[in-house]
């Protein structure tokens, strides 16, 4: 015979209000097998908690049902009061007779009868509950960092200098990310390489980060703790042990016609190139599409002039295997591609740049040197606008949300301009100016005030191009909605930030989870801000969400927290509710007759082969068995499984039996 | 007929096989499966029109397991029902020999998953017409008739579990029906046990199927049981592209996921 105990909860007046808890209490109490049922106003608070280990030490209790809230909410706080009392915590089980009754009914003997239904429901499954035990699964100290942007280097730097191994994978030939790219940074306008480029050396010198530029994550492969990734190293074409990045290589390259990613667009670079000056590695790498040699089978000026012989041509892909413990996304975003604004003639007029490209223009180390001169034809234009909310915002092209950091860039690139063309007018056309940060509005007013921003609130209809002038289309919405049409040298569309080219690729390589914009998904868009839902993968910065620095920075270090603590301890502790598979005496061994089709369909790659064998080494049967330490007890195996071989620690299948019938046969 | 004698004779005299699984004489005029061990028991085997029976499903049985390495007598059904058991891990290549029994009377020899993939690519591996014209008429019904049919026929079930025996797929240790601890399905033969179990055996037959039909034909209160595992083959070929018993590596419709998958039966 059971000696369970009830408690139900009044949760103050959250489920009091429409539940009779006394009469609850009072009727579950008389169930068979139930020794012990009150309520109480607050179960979770420390009385609450007190009177529930006090009860389980004077009235011997096996077994515990909290009739309160979601176990979402408490189900760890009591099974914690459990343990603490010397009792399983696994033998105490939550009736949620708040969310699943008082918050959804009305107060009636209805509802009250409700909830002793849910109790009783759980009464009898905690008859069949068993004792379980944690499972320890060892932790491997390194992390993998994808992506060498502002973010992916703060969290490798963060975690590398908390005294743990670190791998960086970054796709480009050079870490940096978009940050390398910006001229100045708001709200302070200080030089942006300035303040990267020393973080990026001491990435590349850190002796605990271990970096690989062009490689990108190939799979992903076990749990936290314990993940196992492969990584593409892509050909650089060069040993880039030998390599001295004296640069010859790409100054006598022939090929010297290839747009510049770097620059926007805005330079050439050649076919053996290193993307930019301050670029970590600096080393080249043969960007094989353009290269003469792999078009057309001969060149090799680059080989030939290479004075220490570092050029491989037959130099294949390398796919290397680390193991490591945590994985930080730092993958960053990108920006809208030209064919999505027709009407404003991105793509068509050279002079219609996004916000990126004048960062470039505005560059000490841009392809103008810092001189603000338009693409088309290298006049300094007298007249730009700037276009905020260039795609954000907009339902009707599919992107809903705010970009977040367009309007202190904007008018950072109208500071920028008025600061380097004195007698220029620069126009802002805006939605709304979302400036909210520390020193953000008083920076947006600056613009406005200081350096005579004309800001329009109004959005731009149509582009076009009228005697070697953009013609600006728009209206004025506080001016009633008045037409304007400006005559433009230049135009710089804010374009909205979007999820970087190969996001849900990537997710669904590592198991994460994203957003419907692609951008990844968050645990918890308040408390979890950095976790993702699979354990043991963090977030950092704008593969998440448009971020602006001082956030990604902040996510990062946010991020790098997150996996220091869990590197803090060589062992991790999870909850035991996990599949199992079952075994029975010889011959029969388990119900499992081995047909696997639990392994295809596990999301968590946790069904593993057992090998069954006589004394003389032969196998008879080949079994399932369920690798603890990747399964998240799911249950999709135990739907799948024909022969109900496998059953979940918690949820099995004759508790779930159990809780049925007790309602079916009231 | 004596082609067959002397090839499964010369194959056990010279141990490829321990036992092989044709056909031979029963009572009266029947037909019944025979387990030939011996030159003896080989000069007993038959092949006429008569021998449809599916014998593939015996190679499961633990009584036939015991007797070694197995020859089977295979028609079409055969052939993909040992492709479902591979692609399952129940079989693996070159621990069954097959010899194929040609529409003109000869015999091919199988001996590894590769050449019967081959075969069963250029082999019509449809549902006959006639199978065809009932799940036509099925599907032509109204919810309510369908249900009411059903139900009618499974009224007629003694849970014999007959269809269960002669069924190759239906090769666990202990079927979900004979599970007691806790006893989901209802062992009684009653209206609504019947309907458990033959639902429950349909599901799990989803995708499984090869359509050999051996469940009705084991029938002896002749519900027209593969009508029901019959009718989840189109659907499934058609949203998910896959056939049962076709490849010995498929991986099962039902338990992945790809990309592009459609998803319209998500309402």
């Amino acid at each position: 015979m059971s000696r369970i105990g009830v408690f139900v909860c009044h949760c103050g007046e959250n489920i009091s209000a429409t539940v009779n808890c006394e009469k609850v209490a009072k009727i579950t109490g008389e169930l068979k097998g139930v020794e012990f049922a009150t309520d109480y106003k607050y179960m979770c608070s420390d009385p609450g908690q007190t009177l529930l280990k006090e009860a389980i030490k004077e009235h011997k209790l096996d077994g515990v049902v909290v009739a309160a809230c979601s176990p979402r909410m408490h189900e760890p706080t009591f099974r914690k009061a459990c343990a603490e009392a010397g009792l399983n915590p696994f033998l105490c089980e939550m009736s949620n007779i708040r969310e699943h009754c008082s918050w959804v009914h009305p107060k009636d003997d209805l509802t009250t009868e409700k909830a002793q239904d849910l109790v009783r429901v759980m009464v009898e499954k905690v008859k069949k509950n068993k004792a379980l035990n944690s499972i320890k699964v060892p932790v491997t100290k390194t992390a993998l960092v994808v992506g060498g942007g502002i973010a992916g280097i703060q969290a490798a730097l963060d975690i590398a200098n908390c005294g743990h191994k670190v791998v960086m994978v970054e796709r480009q030939p050079s870490i940096g990310g978009h940050m390398s790219q910006l001229s100045e940074t708001f709200p302070t306008l200080d030089c942006s390489q300035c303040i990267l480029t020393p973080r990026m050396v001491e990435v590349a010198q850190h002796p605990n980060i271990t970096l690989y530029t062009y490689a990108e994550v190939e799979s992903v492969d076990g749990f936290i703790g314990n993940f196992t990734v492969k990584i593409r190293k892509k050909s650089k074409s060069l040993d880039e042990h030998i390599c001295t990045g004296c640069g010859l290589c790409t100054t006598k390259c022939p090929q010297k016609k290839i747009p510049n990613e770097f620059e926007r667009g805005l330079g050439f670079r050649p076919a053996i190139y290193v993307p930019f000056p301050q670029a970590v590695p600096n080393k080249p790498v043969i960007d094989r599409e353009n290269c003469t040699y792999y078009i057309k089978g001969k060149c090799k000026v680059c080989e030939i002039v290479c004075p220490v012989k570092a050029i491989r041509f037959d130099q294949e892909d390398e796919i290397i295997e680390v193991p490591v413990g945590a994985i930080v996304m730092a993958t960053g975003f990108d920006v809208l591609k030209p064919d999505f604004f027709p009407e404003y003639g991105y793509g068509k007029y050279k002079d219609v740049i996004d916000g990126l490209a004048f960062e470039r223009l505005a560059s000490a180390s841009g392809p103008t040197q810092g001189e603000i001169r338009r693409p088309s034809d290298g006049q300094v234009p007298k007249k730009i606008v700037f276009v905020a909310c260039a795609g954000s915002r907009d339902p009707a092209k599919g992107i809903e949300y705010c970009s977040k950091i367009c309007c202190m860039y904007t008018a950072k690139h109208a500071m920028l301009y008025k600061h380097k063309v004195h007698d220029g007018t620069p126009y802002v056309f805006y939605m709304d100016i979302r400036a909210g940060g520390k020193n953000y509005e008083e920076f947006v007013r600056r613009a406005i005030v200081e350096d005579e921003t004309h800001y329009i609130r109004g959005r731009i209809s149509t582009i076009y191009e009228k005697n070697g002038k953009l013609i600006v289309k728009g209206a004025d919405t506080l001016m009633g909605a008045m037409p304007i049409e400006i005559e433009a040298d230049m135009v710089v569309l804010a374009t909205a930030g979007v999820a970087n080219h190969g996001a849900e690729e990537l997710a669904q390589t590592v198991h994460i989870s994203y957003d419907p914009y692609k951008f990844f998904a968050e645990a918890h868009p308040k408390l979890k801000p950095v976790e993702t839902n699979t354990a043991g993968i963090f977030l950092a910065g704008a593969c998440q969400a448009p971020k602006d620095i001082p956030e990604s920075v902040a996510a990062a270090s946010g991020a790098a927290v997150k996996v220091a603590s869990l590197f803090s301890k060589s062992e991790l502790t999870r909850d035991p509710l996990v599949a199992v598979v079952n075994r029975q005496p010889a011959p029969v061994y388990s119900q499992c007759v081995g047909c696997f089709l639990c392994q295809s369909v596990c999301p968590y790659q946790a069904i593993e082969r057992e090998e069954i064998k006589n004394r003389n080494g032969e196998v008879i049967k080949t079994l399932a068995r369920v690798n603890e330490g990747l399964c998240q007890g799911c249950g999709t195996c135990v739907a799948l499984c024909r022969t109900k071989a496998i059953d979940i620690h918690g949820y099995s299948n004759q508790q779930v039996y159990t809780e049925v019938m007790a309602l079916l046969n009231d | 007929m004596s082609e067959l004698i002397n090839k499964v004779t010369q194959l056990l005299n010279d141990k490829t096989i321990d036992v092989f699984i044709g056909y031979e004489k029963g009572s009266a005029d029947r037909i019944r499966a025979a387990f030939a061990r011996t030159a003896e028991q080989a000069a007993k085997l038959v092949y006429t029109a008569s021998c449809t029976q599916n014998l593939a499903g015996y190679l499961m049985k633990h009584e036939v397991k015991k007797l070694g390495k197995p020859g089977l007598l295979a028609n079409v059904a055969a052939l993909r029902s040992i492709m479902q058991l591979a692609s399952e891990f129940q079989v693996k290549d070159g621990e069954v020999y097959v010899l194929f029994a040609n529409a003109d009377g000869s015999f091919t020899e199988f001996t590894s998953f590769a050449s019967i993939e081959a075969y069963l690519g250029t082999t019509d591996v449809g549902i006959k017409s006639d199978e065809q014209e009932m799940i036509a008429r099925l599907e032509a019904m109204s919810v309510q008739e369908r249900w009411l049919f059903w139900n009618k026929e499974f009224d007629k079930c003694i849970k014999c579990y007959a269809c269960r025996a002669a069924c190759p797929m239906c090769y666990c240790h202990r079927c979900t029906t004979d599970v007691n601890q806790p006893q989901w399905i209802p062992v009684a033969s009653h209206e609504r046990g019947n309907l458990d179990y033959h639902l429950m055996r349909a599901m799990h037959l989803a995708g499984r199927c090869v359509n050999c039909g051996e469940c009705a034909n084991a029938c002896p209160m002749d519900i027209p049981l593969n009508l029901l595992t019959y009718q989840l083959i189109d659907p499934i070929k058609n949203t998910f592209g896959a056939t049962a018993g076709m490849k010995a590596d498929a991986v099962y419709a039902l338990s992945t996921y790809k990309p592009d998958d459609k998803e319209n039966f998500i309402i």
